[in-house]
């Protein structure tokens, strides 16, 4: 296998069966990032992106750069998780929610701004934002707290 | 078409899969530099990012005048999750089992 840098733009992309409305939910809100984002207590908020970890240590804090509820959230990102790199400088992270037919959405997660952050893209790359993402999926297309006329 | 069905079209094919392994190692790049390392017309690489964004396996972006392709993975996670997983788990854990089992004695 050819071993490589993590990339400094990181582009995700997946179909999630559900409304935007719920997805937005899901993302801004720390009772549900909690159940798919490492354990992380996420709450954002037109003027803040901030993270807590179980015992209330703060894993992310950084400002909401755009918020446009429920189609389009970018926020700044600090790996305050690992102090190895918690002091890399800041990158960006867009959410956009689009609409499909059949009651899909398309959701897009870009992480860039990482090229002087080297160890934060490693971080994040590969199983990092894959396990979040599909976690998401996971839970607003099976889980009965998202979607009470499913459960 | 399936979501999966798109994805396994697109990978059944040794061009599409060489330019998601060029994507791995670098992502973000223009179709000119993408046709540069191919034995192929413009138009022939360009059919086949078609056939990739399609399945969702290339994500296109604007930069400027430029559109860069980057690499989706989710799609082939969700594949390997799907189908992936449920075969190999039962023998990857034997495997695993006898690991221990052979170090432990040693």
């Amino acid at each position: 296998m050819t071993t490589m840098t993590a990339q400094a733009t990181q582009v995700y992309q997946l179909f999630i069966r559900a409304t935007p409305e719920a997805i937005w939910e899901a993302i801004t809100t720390p009772e549900f990032t909690i159940r798919y984002y490492h354990g992380a207590r996420i709450e954002n908020t037109p003027e803040r992106h901030l993270g807590l970890g179980p015992n209330g240590e703060v894993w992310g804090d950084s400002p909401t750069l755009e918020w446009d509820p429920p189609r389009r959230l970018v926020h700044g990102w600090q790996s305050l998780y690992n102090p190895e790199f918690a002091d890399e400088p800041s990158s960006r992270v867009t959410w956009e929610i689009e609409p499909q037919e059949g009651g899909y959405c398309l959701l897009t997660v870009t992480h860039d701004q990482l090229e002087s952050s080297p160890k934060t893209a490693e971080s994040v790359s590969g199983t990092g934002w894959m396990m979040v993402l599909s976690g998401l999926k996971t839970l607003l297309e099976t889980g009965d707290v998202l979607d009470p006329d499913r459960a | 078409m399936t979501d999966d069905d798109h994805v396994f079209k697109a990978l059944a094919d040794p061009t599409r899969r060489h330019l998601l392994d060029r994507l791995f190692e670098r992502d973000g790049r223009t179709l000119t530099e993408l046709e540069s390392e191919l034995e192929m017309t413009r138009f022939g690489v360009m059919k086949h990012l078609r056939v990739l964004e399609d399945a969702h396996l290339v994500v296109t972006r604007r930069s400027g005048r430029e559109k860069l392709h980057f690499l989706n993975p989710v799609p082939i996670r969700l594949i390997h999750d799907r189908w992936i997983d449920k075969y190999t788990e039962h023998r990857v854990a034997a495997l695993a089992d006898l690991k221990t089992e052979l170090e432990e004695t040693a």
